[in-house]
């Protein structure tokens, strides 16, 4: 057991509900203690637009069970068909209270809906289990509602499609990526032929082998999904994370490739496009080198945005990335994997505090992060961009980080971080601590660790001493 | 007034989420939160004070998260020894507050018992705070953590000794917070033998326990602290003989446990808009020994307030229902002249809320455990003016075009007392003014 300062994931009912809420016409029928049903709120909260969301609660209720109250989980059911007649499937998900608790309550199929004689389907899933975390229960739930909608009737359509697996709701700014990825590959000329999980309705997933391939956005989610297709349809996969302009340019390329296009006319669009669109290249080859030199960044996330983002600043701008982890634990063979392309410090961990400690022996001059890696940025007191879900801000405009709008978001965020910040002097650091100093610098919590050390520093130099001694450091804090 | 029972599923935020909110009012707990990844997720989600937008969420770090992996296999007093570890980084507390409900119980842990050992290791107070505590009455309200917390800092008053009660207390052994801002000028009360008067409550709104016990000592009667107050050093002496005042209609527990140290528990309106301040000041006066009456001064208010009236007046109010709050106001409200369409109550403690059933108007509807489904259809139905809604319900409602509020605007605006009742009628007020000029742009 660990003290947490923060969590990066919620419960694995939630990752079900993000990717049941994504999909029209899916309903999510939560069985849960009262107090767990909070995800109805945050669905207003964070979307904005008035909708109600598309999950019910079922509330766990003790003793026998004489009244009509909601509670019983087959009367719930029935109810979530009743007053969501055009609901076509129906999920349960299982709190982590409630899969604690042990109840096992069969369930029953679910009755028509009134005056259609259409009975919506139901999907549990069986591998729910208390320890699970949303990102993995979400990948596995959009792979279980796929397979649920399969027929044998699939046809390929007459010209070239894909499948674009993108982030679920809550993604900041996901229906942007899934916008700009679309736009790039109509100029391609190639047609998306539906947006898993967000935008797509139960109709599309039916249709889902028509594509020719499945583009693969965010791997977080989609990757069982797609794999199932790939195994049962043969529809072949492109993962590589379409973040700054050389993994665009691979997508595209890939795709063309897969879809039998010219490869000359592809080349020619992601020509036009870097002249255009794309401004990362033109942004790396504006400013002088001395910008990006013996410039360490550390970035923690997810999978997907990390690789992208470590990759595009490593390779095509030129900083020295010092540190780069997941907190997806169950992802850490891949990502570790895949970081090794352009780092050597790659690490798994899923304690804000630990998180923390490893950014701060990365000794960076910009934190790439999710909203738990602000504080260790402001400690340290080198700017912070928050490009990795889980993030805090919802802006009414969403902007892509993906393709070659997002390199060009992703060159704005840099230069006004790195803009007029010189790389430190090397005189400046030379200045020494004592082991009095060090041992009350070792009480203090990790994330403030950077901020106490930066101000009793300062201090010693202002008062004109070569090293911290234990009483300038608690004057310092004083 | 009716009382009816919908046995649906309320609009309410789970009351965990309030752990944000307390630790920012009270900045020498540490709060321990052990429980489940979804019980740290939700925390880390809800925001202090959820307002429809979410505001930019401020990481507290007095909040501390134990998430129990449900594949380990439980350790007695492995959780007492972590916190330990980690409360010597957090100078100044003076509290350590585990939070622990049913999910910590159901993994194994022995929430009493790991607390027992903080405070011994520590030697710190330590409590153990259920947010699943289930209530004689059933449901649950977004400020149940709240009542629980207030009532675990209410057994950690310092006892009145024996002594205490026979002498009349000399002002040399009257310290904590209003101490010295009662002695200006209330000789006449330290010497009438009076029985000290605790507050109990105001813990979203700091500062406002200061305006009610001005209001009473005007009276003549000695407040000598209140709970939360401003520390946990400076908690008052509750005990047998002191008079303790309750200025939330949500602390049910927390005036229970006031109630079984011996303390009496003033049974009056809780001090929300006019009449209720005054029927709270008159009651709470009484019981500490002190006449007073309020009758004049309530009429000078109500006129004061002539003028907000007359903006209120009829026009058609419907209260959700999630905090708890909601019953004091829409009483408050019906007296100014709104009419209140429906009052939600996703639970509803008859008898700790007599009094303000007793002078709930007749018109007033009050739904008990109300669902959300049927409020959102009765208000599409009865287009009120106003409605005080739920977080959940809030964006749905504003988007079906009607003009909401949360309970929670009341709480920041300061809605105690007789200054309090001004507050609440301008709020109202100033958000029809606002709906009205954004409606008559043309876009």
């Amino acid at each position: 057991m660990k003290l947490l300062r923060g969590v990066y994931e919620g419960p694995q009912s939630y990752g079900i509900m993000r990717v049941a809420a994504s999909i029209g016409g899916v309903h999510a029928l939560l069985r849960a203690q009262p107090g767990e049903a909070y995800f109805r709120t945050l669905y207003g909260a964070r979307e904005r637009t008035g909708e109600m969301a598309p999950v019910t609660l079922s509330p766990m209720r003790e003793g026998p069970d004489g009244s009509m109250a909601p509670g019983n989980l087959a009367r719930d059911l029935s109810g979530v068909v009743r007053r969501h007649p055009k609901t076509e499937i129906v999920v349960l998900a299982h709190s982590e209270a409630s899969l604690l608790s042990g109840e096992t309550i069969p369930v029953t199929t679910l009755p028509e809906v009134e005056g259609t004689g259409r009975t919506p389907g139901l999907i549990t899933f069986p591998w729910e289990g208390p320890g699970m975390r949303e990102i993995e229960a979400a990948e596995l739930a959009l792979e279980d509602l796929i397979r649920a909608r399969m027929n044998d009737r699939h046809e390929r359509s007459p010209y070239p499609t894909v499948n674009l697996f993108g982030p679920p709701i809550f993604g900041p700014g996901a229906a942007a990526e899934y916008a700009e990825a679309e736009r790039l590959l109509d100029m391609i000329g190639v047609e998306v032929n539906a947006r898993v999980p967000l935008g797509a309705n139960t109709g599309d997933l039916v249709r889902l082998p028509r594509a020719w391939a499945n583009v693969l956005l965010y791997r977080e989610v989609g990757e069982s999904a797609t794999l199932y297709l790939q195994d049962e349809f043969g529809m072949p996969r492109v993962t590589t994370p379409m973040i700054g302009a050389a993994g665009t340019g691979a997508v595209l390329r890939s795709v063309g490739e897969l879809c039998q296009l010219d490869p000359k006319s592809v080349q020619r669009t992601i020509w036009a496009e870097l002249a255009r669109t794309a401004k990362l290249p033109w942004y790396a080859r504006l400013e002088p080198p001395e910008t990006f030199q013996d410039r360490r960044v550390a970035i923690f996330g997810d999978f997907t945005y990390p690789l992208g983002l470590g990759y595009a600043l490593a390779r095509e701008v030129g900083l020295d990335i010092t540190a780069c982890g997941t907190y997806l634990t169950h992802l850490e063979r891949d990502f570790l994997f895949h970081t090794h392309t352009f780092t050597e410090r790659a690490f798994v961990e899923d304690d804000p505090g630990e998180v923390a400690a490893r950014i701060e022996a990365a000794k960076p001059d910009l934190v790439i992060g999710t909203h738990l890696e602000e504080g260790v940025a402001g400690s340290l007191g080198v700017p912070f961009l928050p490009l990795c879900p889980p993030v805090a801000d919802r802006p009414f405009v969403e902007r892509p980080l993906i393709g070659y709008a997002g390199s060009s978001v992703l060159a704005d965020a840099l230069e006004n971080a790195l803009r007029g910040k010189a790389a430190e002097t090397p005189g400046e650091a030379s200045i020494q601590w004592t082991d009095g100093a060090l041992q009350e610098v070792s009480e203090v919590p990790l994330f403030l660790r950077g901020r106490a050390r930066r101000l009793a520093e300062e201090r010693a130099r202002r008062l004109g001493s070569a090293e911290v001694t234990r009483e300038i450091f608690l004057e310092s804090r004083s | 007034m009716t009382i009816l029972n919908e046995s649906g599923i309320p609009d309410v935020l789970p009351p965990l989420h309030a752990v944000n909110d307390l630790a920012q009012r009270l900045p020498d707990v540490l709060i321990v939160v052990a429980g489940t990844q979804a019980e740290a997720h939700l925390i880390q989600c809800l925001p202090s004070a959820p307002s429809p937008n979410l505001p930019p969420f401020r990481r507290n770090q007095r909040v501390i998260f134990a998430v129990l992996d449900p594949d380990d296999l439980p350790q007695q007093g492995l959780l007492a020894s972590r916190i330990v570890e980690r409360a010597a980084e957090h100078r100044g507390t003076e509290l350590v507050l585990l939070v622990a409900g049913r999910a910590a119980e159901s993994l194994g842990v022995d929430a009493t018992f790991e607390a027992r050992l903080v405070a011994r290791k520590l030697d710190l107070p330590a409590e153990v705070v259920n947010p699943d505590a289930t209530h004689e009455i059933p449901g649950v309200l977004s400020t149940d953590l709240e009542d629980h917390v207030l009532a675990a800092l209410v057994n950690l008053c310092p006892k009145r000794k024996t002594s205490d009660l026979v002498e009349t207390a000399s002002p040399a052994k009257r310290g904590g917070l209003f101490g010295n801002f009662l002695r200006r000028g209330t000789e006449t009360s330290d010497s009438n033998g009076g029985r000290p008067v605790v507050l109990l409550g105001g813990t979203l709104s700091p500062g406002a326990d200061r305006g009610l016990a001005a209001e009473l000592s005007r009276t003549g009667v000695d407040v000598v602290g209140s709970v939360p107050g401003s520390g946990i050093g400076k908690l008052p002496q509750l005990g047998e003989g002191t008079v303790v005042a309750v200025m939330d209609p949500n602390l049910a527990s927390a005036a229970t446990v006031a109630e079984s140290r011996g303390a009496t528990v003033v049974k009056t309106l809780m001090p929300v808009g006019v009449d209720g301040t005054a029927r709270f000041v008159q009651d709470v006066a009484e019981e500490a020994g002190s006449r007073t009456s309020e009758v004049v001064r309530a009429r000078s208010v109500w006129e004061d307030l002539g003028v907000l009236r007359n903006r209120i007046r009829g026009k058609r109010i419907f209260f959700t229902g999630d905090t708890g709050l909601e019953i004091p106001l829409a009483r408050f409200l019906a007296d100014a002249g709104a009419v209140v369409l429906e009052v939600g109550a996703p639970r509803l403690d008859r008898r700790f809320l007599a009094a303000e059933l007793q002078a709930l108007g007749p018109d007033v509807d009050v739904v008990v455990s109300p669902d959300y489904r049927g409020q959102t259809n009765r208000i599409d139905e009865s287009r009120p003016d106003v409605v005080i809604s739920s977080p959940g319900l809030h964006l749905p409602l504003v988007a079906r075009g009607h003009l909401c509020r949360s309970p929670r605007d009341f709480i920041s605006a300061g809605h105690y007392g007789y200054r309090g009742a001004r507050r609440i009628l301008e709020l109202l007020v100033r958000t029809m003014e606002r709906a009205e000029t954004l409606d008559s742009l043309n876009l």
